[in-house]
């Protein structure tokens, strides 16, 4: 029982870190209809900042707003100057450019911030005794917090496309962009400002995820995480922000779950099982679990 | 003066040109179609009016110049379109959707008698106000893309092929509601329609479009007698 929470509590946290990253994947999608693959590396380069503004004395928490709002610009003004342009030429064209931009962040955190790894300080108490003990288990402060601030951006991401005059412009322009053009509705600031509040999410992840393990913030942190994300992301269906988060929490469960009840699995193939779970959506489900099939009536 | 005054329109698609110098006008509560044969250029015309394609020429809406490519301008100068197809926002709800046509108004009280007024315009639409409009049938979606593109108090609406895929009676009351509508607000319409009887018993004038150009323009019941307009368009 201990051993099962114990593992439980961590897969909700990662599960957590998957679902916002994956609603940011989702919210890209929307706007766009792409997978934006520079959305891990946008989310290291904030956590980096933050980390930067730390080792400067900067309280965690300004410095997660901080990075918040530096996300923001970074992914308002990446769709404006480079996705925009290119999206009409082509999907492929645009997935290039954003794989592009994937290995100029990646590069530019190297030079800015080192090649070394680096301990990203928490924003809750994370010292060896700051848990509360459930049936004999403990739950760290800094998983609840993990929990609590991602429940926080879901909600808030909620109550923004359900019950807003612009979260009402933005799922318009998600669904039919002419007809939002033809109402009025100003469709490009509608999509900067989705990859903005998608990277600004990003960096938001990014900087609840990195504390969870010692010495993780690093060049190749984020990768790993943006596979999860993905995975959750078509698992909830790619136009279902509520399929994404649900999907990230069950994705983060049986991650830690498999690798901690089958022996086989372990601690190396835990990626793989984002790998099984994306191939085997697109080949059952397509549409993921709470996404529309496309259907159009004549 | 006149509501929509459009100067040697050129517009197309890449490298081609479709439209090659197209002027036209609608008076203030006018009814005007254009017919045209399939690739005359008569959706293409309505979009760049509306903007949302490039063109050269000049177009204006009670004086005031249009840029091009700015479709929420010409809304906020009082044009709307109801676009082919029918342009559904299918995953939002029924009434979510005529809110979205009423993206540029304030008058939330307004708004909310509007959307009351278009309910009982179409009571097929209010039956389902919390339904996504994705599952109505061709012939509401129509009459939603008609009541959505009049939420935003248009003096001038577009109409591009409203009757495309609609059984005969659900377009004959399409129509009905575009002439009382016209008759009791003063809207004025500029239609594209393939079926050219309906269209000249509710037009007061016409253009005839071939390939990109306008060939002949008049009333619509001299039109009507033209031996070419029956012959193409008419069939008889």
């Amino acid at each position: 029982m201990q051993f099962f929470l114990d593992r439980l509590f961590d897969g909700i946290s990662n599960g957590a870190i998957y679902a916002a990253l994956a609603l940011a994947l989702v919210m890209v999608y929307r706007a766009t209809a792409t997978i934006n693959f520079a959305q891990g590396e946008m989310a290291l380069f904030t956590t980096y900042l933050a980390w930067g503004l730390t080792t400067r004395h900067v309280p965690v928490f300004v410095a997660l707003l901080i990075a918040a709002a530096a996300g923001f610009v970074l992914g308002a003004v990446s769709e404006r100057t480079l996705v925009r342009p290119i999206e009409k030429r082509s999907l492929l064209a645009t997935l290039i450019v954003l794989l592009g931009l994937f290995s100029v962040l990646n590069a530019s955190d190297g030079l800015i911030w080192g090649k070394g790894n680096q301990s990203m300080p928490s924003l809750f108490p994370n010292t060896l005794q700051s848990y509360v003990s459930v049936f004999g288990a403990r739950l760290y402060w800094a998983n609840v917090g993990v929990w609590l601030l991602v429940a926080a951006v879901v909600a808030m991401m909620f109550g923004l496309f359900n019950g807003t005059r612009l979260g009402l412009q933005m799922r318009a322009t998600a669904n039919n962009r002419e007809s939002a053009a033809l109402a009025g509705i100003p469709v490009g600031r509608i999509l900067m400002l989705g990859w903005g509040i998608s990277a600004a999410i990003g960096a938001v992840a990014g900087v609840l995820f990195t504390p969870l393990t010692p010495d993780s913030l690093g060049l190749g942190e984020m990768f790993p995480l943006l596979i999860y994300a993905s995975a959750a992301a078509l698992l909830g269906g790619l136009d279902s922000p509520g399929g994404a988060v649900i999907a990230g929490l069950l994705l983060g469960v049986a991650e830690v779950m498999l690798s901690a009840y089958v022996p086989a699995i372990g601690g190396q193939l835990q990626e793989a099982i984002a790998f099984v779970a994306i191939v085997a959506v697109l080949l059952l489900r397509p549409q993921g679990l709470f996404g529309t099939k496309e259907v159009e009536r004549v | 003066m006149n509501l929509l005054e459009v100067t040697d329109l050129k517009a197309g698609y890449g490298q081609a040109e479709v439209l090659h110098g197209i002027s036209l006008h609608v008076e203030q509560g006018e009814v005007v179609v254009i017919l045209g044969a399939n690739g005359a250029g008569k959706t293409t015309t309505l979009r760049a009016i509306a903007g949302l394609i490039g063109r050269r020429g000049t177009v204006s809406i009670g004086g005031t110049l249009l840029r091009p490519g700015v479709p929420a301008e010409a809304v906020a100068a009082g044009l709307s379109l109801v676009p082919q197809g029918r342009g559904t926002f299918t995953k939002l709800t029924v009434q979510e959707n005529l809110l979205v046509g009423a993206t540029k108004r304030r008058d939330k009280a307004a708004v909310a008698q509007d959307i009351d007024r278009w309910y009982e315009v179409f009571p097929a639409l209010s039956a389902r106000t919390k339904q996504a409009a994705g599952t109505l049938s061709g012939g509401e979606q129509q009459m939603l893309a008609v009541a959505r593109s009049l939420m935003s108090r248009p003096s001038l609406l577009l109409c591009d092929e409203p009757s495309l895929g609609l059984a005969p009676l659900v377009v004959r009351s399409v129509f009905d509601v575009l002439r009382e509508i016209n008759a009791e607000d003063g809207t004025a319409m500029l239609i594209v329609e393939q079926n050219a009887e309906l269209a000249l018993d509710l037009a007061s004038r016409v253009y005839l479009l071939e390939v990109g150009e306008v060939v002949t323009s008049g009333s619509a019941q001299d039109l009507r007698h033209s031996d070419t307009v029956r012959r193409s368009y008419l069939g008889y």
